[in-house]
């Protein structure tokens, strides 16, 4: 081996040790990019499984589902769940575009995860002061977690799935730290609800 | 009519203090935020947090249904977390701080001595291969190859 090569492999050796040693000093400098991030929202059944949801309610009785949040967003994310109810005519938030629906939040979740946490609560809920009549179906009450809310909502008998359809639907918003408000994180789930008379 | 006015200013109020207490658990969030950034364990805050956000959104729900008396009691147990959490997470933050400077100085301190101490050593070395490998070529005996061509 000649003089130079050797020199190259000194040289090469030098380089590695000296980075090696200043690692532990880079390490807290340096900030890689992380993962991508994300964040998750679910709806469960009263057994915390994807099964049994409720779907044929009745006035009177207590229905229980599950609502999740999981933070993937690399920090502590605050995040704000709005619980909504519609007839089918009103409208769904828009995953498209981005806009939540404009119906105005029934019950509210304010949920603080750190960065891999998740959290799941119960959403309880009940209606009451049912009535149907003219092939029509209407909802003046519903109570969320012992809440009571007057929605005075009214849907038609749906023909082609045999049914008097509402819609309990949950958003996820997302709050910013640097603008100070909260956005619609474009993220929904729902449960169709079908509502049978008592007898 | 009195009646009437006092209602419209128990809401007025109730409102205020939960407008309040939104800040409030902001703030507490963004401090939080900041301890974490600064390397401190917020899980502990992020628990108390839960508790807070919790409470406001009882005296939000309780505004909306009109009920001034119970929002504005929730509002300011909220208020009242949401301060000590804040109070927390700065303390915490200035810990975290703290104990990074130490680590980073004494990562500093182990980073350059290290290297100095490394490129030194390895100095000698090569001085020590270069003046070994160059005796070794001197000592060599020039030797006439045959011509095979």
């Amino acid at each position: 081996m000649k003089l130079e090569d050797c020199k190259v492999v000194f040289a090469a050796v030098g380089l590695i040790g000296v980075l090696i040693l200043a690692s532990p000093t880079l390490g807290l400098v340096l900030h890689l990019p992380g993962g991508e991030k994300f964040s998750e929202l679910w709806v469960l059944g009263p057994g915390h499984m994807a099964e049994d949801y409720p779907f044929n309610v009745t006035a009177g009785v207590s229905y229980l589902v599950y609502v999740g949040v999981g933070n993937h967003m690399g920090s502590s994310t605050y995040y704000v769940v709005y619980v909504k109810f519609r007839n089918e005519t009103e409208p769904l938030p828009n995953v498209t575009t981005g806009a939540p629906s404009v119906l105005a939040p029934l019950y509210e979740y304010r949920v603080f995860l750190e960065d891999g946490g998740n959290s799941d609560v119960p959403l309880a809920f009940s209606f009451s002061n049912v009535s149907f009549s003219g092939g029509q179906s209407t909802v003046v009450g519903l109570t969320i977690n012992g809440v009571p809310f007057i929605v005075d909502k009214s849907v038609s008998w749906d023909a082609v799935n045999s049914g008097y359809f509402y819609q309990l639907f949950m958003e996820l918003w997302i709050y910013d730290p640097a603008s100070d408000g909260f956005s619609f994180h474009n993220r929904f789930v729902s449960r169709w609800l079908n509502m049978t008379a008592s007898f | 009519m009195s009646h009437g006015v006092f209602v419209v200013r128990g809401a007025d109020e109730a409102s205020s203090s939960v407008g309040e207490a939104d800040v409030a658990v902001r703030q507490a969030f963004n401090a939080t935020l900041d301890a974490e950034r600064a390397g401190a364990n917020v899980s502990g805050l992020i628990l108390r947090l839960n508790e807070a956000g919790s409470v406001l959104a009882e005296a939000e729900m309780a505004l909306g249904n009109g009920n001034s008396s119970e929002a504005a009691g929730k509002a300011g147990q909220c208020i009242g977390i949401a301060e000590s959490v804040k109070g927390d997470a700065d303390v915490l933050k200035a810990s975290a701080l703290d104990g990074a400077r130490t680590v980073f100085w004494a990562s500093l301190a182990f980073s350059v001595v290290g290297i100095a101490v490394f490129v030194v050593v390895l100095a000698l070395v090569w001085r020590w291969f270069k003046g070994g490998y160059v005796r070794r070529m001197l000592g060599m005996k020039p030797e006439v190859a045959a011509d095979e061509a």
